[in-house]
């Protein structure tokens, strides 16, 4: 395992991490783009754990942010579904480009 | 860890919190249990109370020596206190508001409204005094999904949907943001405490390590520049204003705002001044100083000059609080000794004037179906006083002397001048996008004394929303008039070099 830098997790978590931003910042459906952000969030989680292993100080602290991340991630896309549902009660679209009622 | 070391800990520092993570939680377990038929305003006065004590708490430990409990997570320091207090104050002074708020059956959920804005207040009070980029995170998802469900309160109408919607998503990008940022500076440093952050940091100089650390400080601050609401991260804030209820965005605009500043000045002070810049001893903020300045300038000008076209009033406030935003991010880019106390008495300021002009927008947007501006037509000849509160607090919001406004405005300006170096082009900026902000505020002034009533319908005015008004226009002419009050009070009991390890 050690026969990986820590650079290959920083690459892989910043590629994950653009993946996720062009998808939040590009997807039309709004189920999309909450996974969009999961996948950024994860990226994260990557970051935190390649670090508490292979950074200049490793220790337990990063795997401990990692476990609240995921945590309040979980909390963040709970609410988006439900205010998702109250929407799509009220306007039947998950469509982003729909959500346009507030011009001015 | 075993029973003495947990009481050990010298809890009595955690009581403004423990009040009201309890009245919270006795509210929404109240509200889960009381039958629908009881008024749930009484909830709020119970909200109101706790919030009081938590004040008392507060005030009684000033002059109390830093303290840190919680493995070092909770710090309580002048710079966590002074700002809790405000945060506490404006929390009042927007539930008042919100126990008034009658809006034709919008606020069907009235008991999640009051507790929810509780948890919102706890997470902004834990970022306040969080000594850990772990505690600081959960206290700022606290505040912010908090928000996120306030926005949606009004659950049947569209707009609120919509801006809850926008708010999860642009919110949840920014978290990520934030995040990101924050793994780089616990990788460079191998800590999640502030204090062993900044002390890690100062002894780390290879070149390729400053270049992660900027790229950890940008991202990091776009992050939180969603919660301050400032370019880049300015777009959600006039959906989100026009759609929430009245007393959310009040709320949004004030506490919400408050926090953003708190965690930005927690997180940036405390790690980055002790970085190695790019040049010669100077330290990594300073070398990043001028993209700061850029946002702040921008921030001003976008927020000044789209507020020029806005007719929803709220909308308009929403554009007014992003210009605010840019000025008060003027004495951070500055960095000078007067940036805390020209900072803390802006947010007082804006406190004051901000939530007063909202408690009179709530009064008339309840009483007229549209949020136009053209409901405030002829308000002085139906009601003079309520005409006269809101033109005081439009003077101050534009920075008229006489009002906390001006004198706000006139410390971050000195700042700005008599730092080192001077920020000659911010401070030209300010003065040109106040003058801009003549315009749109002296609108609305025009609509109340020179237009002719709209309508005859009669405003009546509930007693929260008048003691919210009446509180904060005795307090923007009060601080305008005699700012030492306040500002010497500042700097005898608070002593900022205490948040420095």
């Amino acid at each position: 395992m050690s026969s990986l830098p820590v650079n290959a997790y920083l690459l892989l978590a910043l590629v994950l991490f653009c993946i996720g931003l062009f998808g939040a910042l590009t997807k039309k459906n709004t189920v999309i783009v909450l996974i969009s952000i999961e996948l950024m969030l994860n990226a994260v989680n990557i970051n935190l754990v390649a670090f508490s292993k292979y950074g200049i100080n490793p220790g337990i602290t990063g795997q401990i942010f990692s476990l609240f991340t995921i945590t309040v991630a979980a909390a963040e896309a709970a609410v988006g579904l439900a205010i998702l549902i109250a929407l799509y009660r009220n306007r039947s679209t998950v469509q982003i480009d729909e959500m346009n009622t507030m011009k001015h | 860890m075993d029973m003495d070391t947990l009481l050990s800990y010298e809890w009595s520092i955690m009581a403004p919190e423990f009040t009201i993570l309890l009245v919270a939680t006795a509210l929404s377990l109240i509200d889960l249990f009381v039958s629908k038929n009881v008024d749930r305003k009484l909830f709020g006065w119970f909200g109101i109370a706790g919030i009081a004590i938590a004040l008392i708490f507060s005030f009684s430990q000033i002059g109390h020596e830093p303290a840190m409990i919680l493995a070092n997570t909770y710090r309580l320091d002048a710079f966590s206190l002074s700002f809790k207090i405000l945060l506490l104050t404006g929390s009042l002074l927007v539930l008042l508001m919100g126990v008034s708020f009658e809006a034709r059956g919008e606020l069907t959920y009235r008991g999640e409204f009051y507790y929810l804005l509780l948890t919102g207040l706890l997470g902004a009070m834990m970022m306040a005094s969080s000594a850990d980029l772990i505690t600081l995170f959960v206290g700022l998802e606290l505040l912010t999904i908090s928000s996120y469900i306030l926005a949606g309160t009004r659950k049947k109408s569209r707009y609120s949907n919509e801006a809850a919607m926008k708010y999860v998503i642009n919110g949840g990008i920014s978290t990520a943001f934030t995040l990101f940022g924050m793994s780089y500076i616990y990788g460079l440093t191998g800590s999640t405490n502030l204090a062993d952050i900044s002390r890690e940091i100062s002894n780390i100089t290879p070149a390729n390590v400053q270049v992660l650390l900027s790229i950890a400080f940008i991202l990091t601050f776009v992050g939180l520049a969603f919660k301050i609401s400032t370019v880049p991260f300015q777009m959600w804030a006039p959906d989100v204003y026009q759609g929430a209820p009245t007393p959310v965005t009040a709320f949004l605009s004030v506490v919400s705002k408050t926090a953003g500043f708190i965690i930005i000045i927690r997180v940036l002070i405390s790690i980055f001044p002790f970085t190695q810049g790019f040049e010669e001893n100077t330290s990594l903020l300073h070398s990043l100083m001028i993209f700061l300045s850029v946002l702040a300038g921008m921030t001003m000008i976008v927020g000044n000059t789209i507020a020029l076209k806005q007719r929803n009033i709220k909308r308009l406030f929403a554009y007014s609080s992003i210009a605010h935003a840019g000025y008060l991010l003027v004495p951070f880019v500055a960095f000078s000794e007067l940036m805390f106390e020209s900072m803390w008495f802006y947010l007082v300021a804006y406190l004051l004037m901000n939530i007063g002009a909202f408690a009179i927008i709530q009064v008339m947007t309840e009483h007229s179906d549209s949020e136009d501006v053209s409901i405030f037509a002829g308000l002085y000849y139906r009601r003079p006083w309520i005409a006269i509160m809101m033109t005081v607090f439009l003077l101050s919001l534009a920075g008229i002397p006489g009002t906390a406004g001006f004198i706000g405005k006139l410390n971050i300006f000195i700042g700005a001048l008599f730092s080192d170096p001077s920020r000659y082009i911010l401070a030209v900026v300010m003065i040109g996008t106040t003058v801009i902000s003549y315009f749109y505020y002296f609108g609305i002034m025009a609509q109340m004394f020179m237009r002719p009533a709209g309508s005859a319908a009669q405003v009546r005015l509930p007693v929260g929303v008048t003691i919210t008004m009446v509180f904060c226009a005795a307090g923007t002419i009060t601080l305008g008039l005699f700012p030492g009050l306040v500002l010497e009070f500042f700097q005898t009991q608070f002593n900022f070099a205490e948040m420095f390890y």
